[in-house]
């Protein structure tokens, strides 16, 4: 999860956010030096004492300002369309989740073998128990197991929201009427917080996402107790 | 838990306010390869040319370039490690899942018995 005042990334939980941060530190590293870059112009302009009030062209630096970008833009480009068609793949799923967002609370359906669902909703400030955080615990988590394939369909029951997990690297928006489709696979186990991120109404800041990544045979467990209790 | 937010915070140094040259793999020993490379580039144009202000724009392409450059090479240094670490870590996994099944790849073919005369 964030910690406060947090600026950057949280840590990546997902291969596909593992290579978003790399590629994050890559465009960076790009920017900070293009930024040293125009600071030394900057100075070297404001210092000078040479001028020509008569310049009208210049060949040289008007190859280098065009060429410089344009590579520039390729060297981003590239790692980036590379991202772009690796998120895009959907390689095999071993489960199927369907979450529906609502105003202001989510539904998890597990239908790929039994009929199971349930409602995640937030847990109000006055019953969290010490250790759990703020805005950010929901009654039921959305459970799934650790290294597997996960394919979630996103949709709405009602207005505009959004299904966002940081640490994952996953943000699908959730429309009234649509399937909008997306996969991850956890890379270890733990506990993933996000937090709707499409304006829906009142409480939007109140619907959170939380995702339990756990070993298998936890997780058949889990949906036997869930289905048991249903 | 404050005492990993305090080292995390006297770790964090960040050049021209964004780029965290302790936390960004490859960042802090591009910088410094770029710093000498600078150093280098500049003192030897000045001792080549003695012109000062060219030496010094000789200078700062010299860090360009050399933290550039230092920064791919590490870079793509590292992403050949991760391809290979993921290789090796499913390799471990099918080793397990494989053990001791016909398509277990450390089992050696059996030699052939001779047949005995009957």
């Amino acid at each position: 999860m964030a910690h406060p005042s947090q600026l950057g990334f949280q840590d990546a939980a997902s291969p596909i956010m593992e290579e978003l941060l790399h590629f994050h530190d890559h465009a960076l590293m790009i920017v900070f030096l293009i930024s040293t870059l125009v600071l030394y112009i900057i100075v070297a302009m404001v210092t000078t004492k040479l001028t020509n009030k008569f310049i009208l062209d210049s060949q040289e630096i008007e190859i280098i300002w065009t060429l410089l970008p344009a590579i520039i833009l390729i060297l981003i480009a590239l790692p980036s369309l590379r991202i772009l068609y690796l998120m895009d793949e959907i390689n095999d799923p071993h489960l199927t989740i369907k979450a529906m967002g609502h105003q202001w609370y989510w539904s998890y359906e597990y239908t790929d073998y039994e009929d199971l669902g349930f409602d995640s909703y937030m847990i109000p400030t006055q019953d969290l128990t010490p250790g759990q955080f703020r805005l950010l615990e929901t009654d039921h988590r959305m459970v799934i197991p650790v290294e597997s394939p996960i394919r979630v369909l996103v949709s709405a029951e009602d207005v505009l929201h959004s299904w966002a997990v940081p640490s994952l690297g996953v943000k699908m928006d959730a429309v009234p009427g649509r399937l909008n489709q997306t996969a991850f696979i956890t890379s270890r186990p733990g506990v993933f917080y996000g937090q709707c991120s499409e304006i829906c109404g009142a409480n939007h800041s109140f619907m959170p996402i939380v995702v339990e990544a756990v070993p298998l045979e936890y997780f058949e467990n889990w949906s036997f107790l869930m289905l048991q209790d249903a | 838990m404050s005492g990993e937010e305090e080292d995390s915070q006297i770790k964090e140094f960040k050049l021209l306010g964004i780029l965290d040259v302790q936390k960004t793999p490859c960042a802090r020993d591009a910088i410094l390869h770029g710093a000498g490379g600078s150093v280098a580039a500049g003192v030897l144009h000045f001792l080549a040319t003695s012109r000062v202000k060219r030496s010094f724009d000789v200078g700062f392409a010299g860090f360009f370039l050399t933290t550039l450059g230092s920064w791919f090479y590490c870079r793509m240094r590292n992403a050949k490690l991760r391809v290979q670490q993921r290789l090796i870590q499913e390799g471990i996994k099918n080793k397990v899942v494989y053990e001791g099944t016909v398509l277990d790849p450390t089992k050696k073919p059996k030699p052939e018995a001779p047949s005995s005369p009957s």
